[in-house]
C-alpha cells in the first residue's frame, strides 16, 4: 500500500501564485512562435480543395519566380518519412483523404509572401466522390477491436435483452452530440531548425518526450537528436498531446530548404488537422424496478474516424462504472469517413457518453417518480460494477449530498414547466461526473546546490493548468524546504522523459517521480551528513516499476454538478443562471489552479451544452463554421455563476500525494446537468446537443 | 493592396472616383474580418478614418440628426441615445464593447449584411441615407431603397456614405433580437419599431431574417388602420397578435446554421409582439400623463 506523505505536508494544499504567473501576463514569457532564429523562413501549408481523391498535379514554376518564395515541396520533392502511419506520412503520397488535409507546403521569405505564394499555387485533383456524414446505420461501421485508452470495444454481463423486456420501467432513447473542436487559445506553431544531424522544434506540445520519439523515428535518427522546446503553452485541451501534421511539415521543409522554418497555423486551420471531439450517436436502455433501482444499462456509441487511422472515441465506458446493474452491455462501432481524424478533447469518452447516460438517469427518475439525486444513490454500487474491482475511493454520494445541500436542492418540484419568472421558464437539473484516475511511468531529477537551492527538472508539460506550481509545492514538502527555493524546469524534451499532459494523469504521473528524486535525494543528503558537496548532488528517479506494480483498484474521480437554467418562453432563449459542481478527487493540491481547472471544465461544459457545433457541409466535405464568430465558445458573459466545491478525501491507494487528476472531471456531466434543467423548466427533452433556440421552439 | 488614407473628405471622393474598386474602411469590423477571411481581396482599402468630419453629428435646419458615417456605435449609445432609442438599443447589441468603439453605422449600410444590427432601426425610423461623388454631387437615399440584396446596396461605384439622416424620435422606439447568447453573436432574427403617435402610424423593419433588411410594410399599414392612436385604450390581443403575424409574413427566411426558418417566423412575430407591446405602454403611459 502507498501511503500519502501526510507528515511535513506544508505546501501541498496551499493557494500557491503560478510561480510564471508574473511573466505571462507582463509578455516576458516566450511561446513557440515568439522564436525568431537567424535565418528564419515562413512556411504556409496549402490545403487539399477536394475531401477525397489524388494530387494529379502541383504546377509549381510559376509560383516559384514570385518574389520572396524560396521553395515549394509537394510529394513529388519531399524527403522520404520512414512511417508506416498514414497519419503521420506528410506529403508522402499523391492521395487526399479529407479536405484541408496538407497537400503542399510553400516557403518564404516573409509571412505574407508566403501566404499569398500559398494561394495562388495551381493544383489539379482528380475527385473522388466523398462520404462525411456520420449516420446510427452507417453500413460501413464496425467493432473496433479496442477503444481510446484500449479499453476493449464491448463489454456485457447477464442478460440485458431478457431484463430490458421484463422490466418494469424502461428508458430507451437516442442521444447525440455533435463534432467539436478543442480551440486552446494559443493557435499552433512549429518552428523547426536543423543543425548537422539534429532538429530543434518549438511547438506548444503537451507531450515532449511523445513528438520527440515520433520525429525521430519519422526522420530515421535517434531520440537524442531531436530536441523538442516548449516551456509555456497557451491551452491545449488534448489538441497538442498527439504529434500532427503540421509540426511534420515545418520539420521536412526545414530540412529541404536547410534553414529555420516557421509555420504558424491560423485559427481557421485549427479546425482541420489538429483533432476534433467526433460526433457521436448513443443509444441508452435502462431497466429498472419501480422504484428506479436498475436491472439493466445498454449503452451503443457510433463514433466516426478517418480513413486513415483509427480513433474511436470510449464514448460508453463511463457506463461501465456508474451504477449497479445485474445485466449490462457496451458497444462501441466506428465508421470511417471522409474527414480529419478526430482526437482527444478534454474528457474524451466520459464527457460525451455521460451527456447520454446522465440524460437518461433524468428520463428514468421521471419515469419513476423518484427524485434525481436520490435515484442516483439508489444505484451506487460496492465496488466496479463491470470490474468488481474495489474503489480506492469513492465519493460520489457524498458529492450529490453535498451538491443539493449548497445547491438548495431539497424541495425541488419535479413537475417540468411550471416555474415561470416573467417570460422566463426556470428549471434545475442535476447530473453526476467521473473521470479516472490514472498514473504513467515517468522520470524526473532533482538536483540540490551548496546554497540551498533545488531544481527539479522533468519533460512535463504546463498547459496552463498549474503544473510547474504544483510540481514545485511536491517537491518543497518532500524536501522539507520552501517552493521559493525551488526551480522546476518543464516542457523540454532534454529533460528526463515523462508522460503527456493528458488523461488528467499529469501531476499523479509527475509527481510521483518528483516525490521519489526527493525522497532519494534526502535520503543521501541524510547519509551525507546532511551537507551538499561542492559539486551539488543530483538524484533521478524512474517510477516504472512502481507504477506498474501498483495494486489492482478501480480509482476514479467523482462529482455532481447542478444547474438552474432561465428559458425564454417565447424564443427559447436559454441562459444558465447557475452551476455548481461539488468533486471528490483525493487531496487538492493547489485550491487557486484547481478551482480554476474545475470551473475553466464546468465553462467548457456550459459551452457544449448551448453553443458548440463544428457543422459538416456534406457537399464540400469539411467544417462549415471554422471561426470563433460562427463556433461559439463561451464567454463571460455567458457564465453568470459558477461554484466549484471539493471535498475532503483520504485515499491511500493513489500515489505519494493522495491526489486525482482534476483537468478533465469538470466538464463531463456539466451538459447533462443543462439539459436535465432545461427539461425541467420547459417540458421538452434535448437529446441532441446543443440546445439550441429552434429546438425548443417549434 | 493598395492602402489609400485620404485627409479630407473631398480626398477621398476623389480617390473612390479614381479607384471606384477600392473598399471603404471605418472601424474595419466587416472588412478586415472579410480580408482575414479570403472572402474578397479588393485592390485597394479607402480608409476613412482621417476625416474629422465624419465622426461628427449635428442637428440640421430641418430638425434632423444628420449622424456622420464615422460615428461610433458607443457614441450613438452615449451622445444620441435619448433621440435615437431605437438606433442606441440595437447599437448596444453590437459585439463587444470593443467592437463597438471601432463599428460605425456608416460601415454597418457599407457591408449591407442582411443580419447588420443597425438596418431595422434605420428603415423603422425612416432614415435618409446622404451619399456623395465627387462626379455627381450629393444624392439622398431612402433606407427603403438602400438594400438591394445580400451585400449589395445602391451606393454608385464612385459614391461614399457621408452620413445619415434621421428625425429625432417623435415617440417609443424599440429593437429586439434573437441570438444564441446576449453579444458576440450573430443574430438569428430582429425587429425595430418606432411610434410616429403624431401621424398616426408606426414603423417597423426585420434584420437578419430575408436576403435584405426590410421594412414589414402590411404590418405597418394594419396598425394605422386598426389601432386607437389617441393612446386611449391598451392594444386588443388580437390586434397584437394579427401584427405579429404580418410582421412574420414579410420577412422570407432562410434554414442555416444558425436557425430554422420556421423558428425565424415564429420568432419575429414574437420580437413584434413583444417590442410592441412595450412601445404601447410608454404611448399611453405619455398619452394619460
Amino acid at each position: 500500500m502507498t501511503a500519502p506523505v501526510t507528515a511535513g505536508r506544508r505546501y501541498a494544499g496551499a493557494a500557491l501564485d503560478r510561480v510564471e504567473g508574473l511573466d505571462k501576463v507582463t509578455g516576458r514569457a516566450a511561446y513557440a512562435a515568439d522564436h525568431r532564429p537567424a535565418d528564419l523562413v515562413h512556411a504556409v501549408a496549402v490545403p487539399a480543395t477536394i475531401a477525397r481523391g489524388e494530387v494529379v498535379q502541383v504546377d509549381v514554376d510559376a509560383m516559384l519566380k514570385r518574389p520572396g518564395v524560396v521553395a515549394a515541396i509537394w510529394h513529388g520533392n519531399a524527403p522520404r518519412l520512414a512511417t508506416s502511419d498514414e497519419e503521420l506520412a506528410v506529403l508522402q503520397s499523391r492521395r487526399v483523404a479529407y479536405r484541408g488535409q496538407y497537400v503542399a507546403v510553400v516557403v518564404a521569405e516573409t509571412p505574407e509572401d508566403a501566404r499569398e505564394a500559398a494561394r495562388t499555387l495551381r493544383i489539379e485533383y482528380v475527385a473522388e466522390e466523398h462520404d462525411v456524414i456520420l449516420r446510427a446505420d452507417h453500413p460501413r461501421a464496425y467493432r473496433p477491436e479496442n477503444v481510446n485508452a484500449g479499453h476493449p470495444s464491448d463489454t456485457g454481463q447477464g442478460d440485458p435483452d431478457a431484463a430490458l423486456a421484463a422490466a418494469p420501467v424502461v428508458v430507451d432513447e437516442e442521444y447525440g452530440t455533435p463534432a467539436e473542436h478543442n480551440n486552446p487559445m494559443e493557435p499552433h506553431a512549429t518552428i523547426a531548425d536543423w543543425h548537422g544531424d539534429g532538429l530543434i522544434v518549438h511547438e506548444p506540445s503537451q507531450n515532449v518526450s511523445g513528438l520527440r520519439a515520433t520525429l525521430a523515428s519519422l526522420f530515421g535518427m535517434p531520440p537524442g537528436h531531436v530536441h523538442v522546446v516548449s516551456p509555456h503553452v497557451g491551452g491545449g485541451f488534448g489538441s497538442k498531446a498527439k504529434t500532427l501534421p503540421h509540426t511534420i511539415l515545418a520539420a521536412l521543409t526545414a530540412k529541404q530548404v536547410g534553414r529555420p522554418v516557421k509555420l504558424a497555423l491560423t485559427r481557421r486551420q485549427l479546425f482541420v488537422a489538429t483533432g476534433y471531439r467526433t460526433p457521436t450517436v448513443q443509444r441508452v436502455r435502462l431497466g429498472a424496478e419501480p422504484d428506479g433501482r436498475l436491472i439493466a444499462i445498454t449503452h451503443d456509441a457510433v463514433m466516426q474516424s478517418s480513413t486513415l487511422s483509427e480513433f474511436t472515441e470510449q464514448t460508453a465506458v463511463p457506463s461501465r462504472v456508474m451504477y449497479a446493474a445485474p445485466h449490462r452491455r457496451t458497444t462501441h462501432r466506428v465508421v470511417r469517413l471522409d474527414v480529419p481524424t478526430p482526437s482527444w478533447m478534454r474528457a474524451p469518452g466520459e464527457c460525451p457518453g455521460m451527456f447520454a447516460l446522465e440524460s437518461a438517469m433524468d428520463e428514468l427518475a421521471i419515469a419513476c417518480g423518484v427524485d434525481p439525486v436520490e435515484l442516483r444513490v439508489r444505484n451506487e454500487p460496492a465496488a466496479g460494477p463491470e470490474s468488481g474491482l474495489p474503489f480506492s475511493s469513492r465519493n460520489l454520494v457524498a458529492c450529490l449530498r453535498e451538491g443539493a445541500r449548497r445547491f438548495g436542492w431539497a424541495g425541488r418540484d419535479p413537475r417540468p414547466g411550471v416555474r415561470r419568472r416573467g417570460r422566463t421558464l426556470i428549471g434545475t437539473g442535476v447530473a453526476a461526473s467521473t473521470f479516472p484516475a490514472l498514473r504513467a511511468p515517468s522520470s524526473a531529477t532533482v538536483r540540490a546546490e551548496p546554497g540551498g537551492r533545488y531544481t527539479v527538472r522533468i519533460a512535463a508539460a504546463d498547459i496552463g493548468t498549474g503544473a510547474r506550481t504544483v510540481l514545485t509545492q511536491i517537491a518543497a514538502d518532500a524536501l522539507g524546504t520552501a517552493p521559493a527555493a525551488v526551480t522546476v524546469e518543464l516542457g523540454d524534451s532534454a529533460l528526463p522523459p515523462a508522460p503527456v499532459a493528458g488523461g488528467s494523469m499529469g501531476t499523479a504521473s509527475w509527481g510521483t517521480a518528483v516525490v521519489r528524486a526527493c525522497e532519494e535525494l534526502a535520503a543521501r543528503l541524510e547519509a551525507a551528513g546532511g551537507t551538499v558537496p561542492d559539486g551539488g548532488l543530483e538524484v533521478t528517479a524512474d517510477t516504472g516499476r512502481e507504477v506498474r506494480a501498483q495494486e489492482r483498484y478501480s480509482r476514479h474521480a467523482f462529482g455532481a454538478q447542478f444547474a438552474e437554467v432561465g428559458v425564454d418562453a417565447d424564443t427559447g432563449e436559454t441562459r444558465v443562471l447557475r452551476l455548481l459542481g461539488v468533486f471528490a478527487a483525493g487531496r487538492v493540491l493547489n485550491p487557486k489552479t484547481a478551482r480554476s481547472q474545475f470551473i475553466g471544465g464546468m465553462t467548457m461544459g456550459l459551452s457544449m451544452a448551448l453553443l458548440e457545433e463544428s457543422i459538416m457541409d456534406g457537399r464540400f466535405g469539411d467544417f462549415l463554421n471554422c471561426d470563433l464568430a460562427q463556433y461559439h465558445i463561451a464567454a463571460h458573459a455567458d457564465v453568470r455563476d459558477v461554484q466549484a466545491y471539493w471535498l475532503e478525501e483520504e485515499d491511500p491507494h493513489l500515489n505519494p500525494m493522495g491526489s486525482k487528476g482534476i483537468g478533465e472531471i469538470g466538464i463531463v456531466g456539466t451538459a447533462a446537468a443543462i439539459a436535465n434543467a432545461v427539461h425541467h423548466a420547459t417540458g421538452v427533452r434535448i437529446r441532441e446537443l446543443p440546445i439550441r433556440l429552434d429546438k425548443l421552439v417549434r | 493592396m493598395d492602402f489609400l488614407r485620404p485627409a479630407t473628405w473631398a480626398e477621398a471622393l476623389a480617390a473612390k472616383a479614381a479607384d471606384p474598386t477600392a473598399v471603404p474602411i471605418q472601424g474595419g469590423t466587416d472588412v478586415m474580418v472579410e480580408i482575414n477571411f479570403d472572402v474578397r481581396r479588393p485592390p485597394a482599402l479607402l480608409d476613412l478614418t482621417a476625416i474629422g468630419e465624419l465622426g461628427d453629428w449635428e442637428l440640421t435646419a430641418d430638425g434632423l440628426l444628420r449622424v456622420g458615417a464615422g460615428v461610433p456605435y458607443a457614441r450613438i449609445i452615449t451622445e444620441l441615445g435619448d433621440r435615437l432609442p431605437g438606433l442606441a438599443q440595437a447599437s448596444r447589441t453590437v459585439g463587444s464593447p470593443q467592437i463597438r468603439n471601432r463599428g460605425t453605422v456608416g460601415g454597418n449600410l457599407g457591408a449591407a449584411s442582411p443580419a447588420g444590427d443597425a438596418h431595422p432601426p434605420l428603415l423603422a425610423c425612416d432614415a435618409v441615407i446622404e451619399a456623395e461623388s465627387a462626379a455627381r454631387g450629393t444624392r439622398m437615399i431612402p433606407a427603403t431603397g438602400f438594400y438591394l440584396g445580400v451585400k449589395r446596396n445602391a451606393l454608385e461605384p464612385d459614391e461614399l456614405i457621408r452620413a445619415v439622416h434621421l428625425r429625432p424620435a417623435t415617440g417609443p422606439q424599440y429593437f429586439s433580437k434573437v441570438g444564441t447568447r446576449n453579444a458576440m453573436v450573430i443574430a438569428v432574427c430582429s425587429f425595430a419599431l418606432a411610434l410616429h403617435p403624431g401621424e398616426r402610424r408606426l414603423g417597423a423593419a426585420v434584420g437578419s431574417a430575408a436576403p435584405t433588411p426590410l421594412r414589414a410594410r402590411a404590418a405597418e399599414e394594419f396598425a394605422a388602420r386598426e389601432f386607437d392612436w389617441s393612446g386611449a385604450t391598451a392594444l386588443d390581443p388580437a390586434l397584437l397578435a394579427r401584427f405579429g403575424e404580418l410582421a412574420a409574413e414579410a420577412a422570407s427566411p432562410i434554414d442555416d446554421v444558425r436557425g430554422t426558418a420556421a423558428y425565424r417566423r415564429h420568432a419575429i412575430a414574437v420580437l413584434a409582439r413583444r417590442t410592441l407591446t412595450w412601445a404601447w405602454n410608454d404611448y399611453r403611459g405619455k398619452a394619460a400623463a
